[in-house]
């Protein structure tokens, strides 16, 4: 249970700057591509976006291949199940919340109807 | 289900309607005494709220859920447009999530839409609740049909 809390973690921390999340829709549907491809759109240094696709890696969001010098890079489905399923938890939390809500909701107004 | 359900790489939206007009729906978020009555998981027995109802105003729901004790649901209100939008932030011990709620009058209904950005890794309702996993695996089919919600 520790390790998936801290693999989820690591997936949020990955997902919270959002050159990586566009990292991830530049992979979205394209299967592999490599690292200098990736980068080209990018007004940042190619250090910076070796830094970045690191941080993906650990969490899980993508996979590298290395073929000599040339890294190609993919979408790990891993990482991006287990963060799913997390946000499901908490969508699971609202939801039950919000259904109580309706029931009170229902009541004060049954409440408020003349007899 | 009854809720809409989106979710994004950082992102949960939920959206549903309820049968109760505007100011009613606002009330149940802005009154302690409301909200503490529909607040927290099916594990919660008791909840108290003191709220500072105001931007820059602080809150504390103080929840009792069987099987794990008492926690302390924190935060900060950011912004307050009555009827129509609240937002605030909130610590869940360690990490801070942001969530806005926004209300759309729809005559006796109301549609109410949740944006949380932000996951603590330690929901203690889902932690508490590990034998109903059944509601959790509806919602993982249902997320996973459904589209991602695009980041700007």
């Amino acid at each position: 249970m520790l390790d998936k809390r801290k693999a989820v973690t690591a997936v949020f921390a990955a997902l919270a700057d959002p050159t990586r999340r566009r990292i991830l829709e530049r992979l979205a549907g394209h299967g592999e591509r490599r690292v200098t491809e990736l980068a080209r759109p990018f007004r940042i240094t190619l250090p910076a976006i070796s830094r970045h696709l690191r941080v993906l890696e650990h969490a899980r969001l993508i996979r590298r291949r290395r073929r000599g010098r040339t890294h190609f890079i993919r979408v790990n489905a891993v990482g991006m199940t287990s963060a799913q399923k997390w946000i499901s938890h908490y969508a699971a939390f609202w939801e039950s919340q919000f259904d109580e809500l309706d029931n009170l909701l229902e009541l004060a107004q049954q409440k408020k109807k003349p007899n | 289900m009854k809720s809409e359900v989106k979710v994004g790489d950082n992102r949960l939206q939920i959206t549903r309607i309820f049968n109760a007009p505007r100011p009613l729906v606002f009330a149940f978020w802005k009154d302690p005494e409301r909200l503490q009555q529909w607040w927290g998981c099916k594990n919660t027995t008791k909840v108290d709220c003191s709220m500072d109802f105001r931007v820059g105003g602080s809150f504390t729901f103080v929840m009792q859920i069987t099987g794990a004790g008492e926690f302390s649901y924190k935060g900060q209100y950011d912004e307050i447009i009555e009827p129509e939008k609240i937002a605030y932030h909130a610590d869940m011990g360690g990490a801070i999530t942001d969530v806005v709620v926004e209300f759309f009058d729809q005559g006796a209904q109301t549609k109410m839409v949740l944006n949380q950005v932000g996951f603590p890794a330690q929901n203690i309702c889902q932690m508490v609740s590990q034998g109903t996993t059944e509601s959790f695996d509806k919602l993982d089919s249902l997320v996973s049909s459904q589209a991602l919600v695009s980041q700007a």
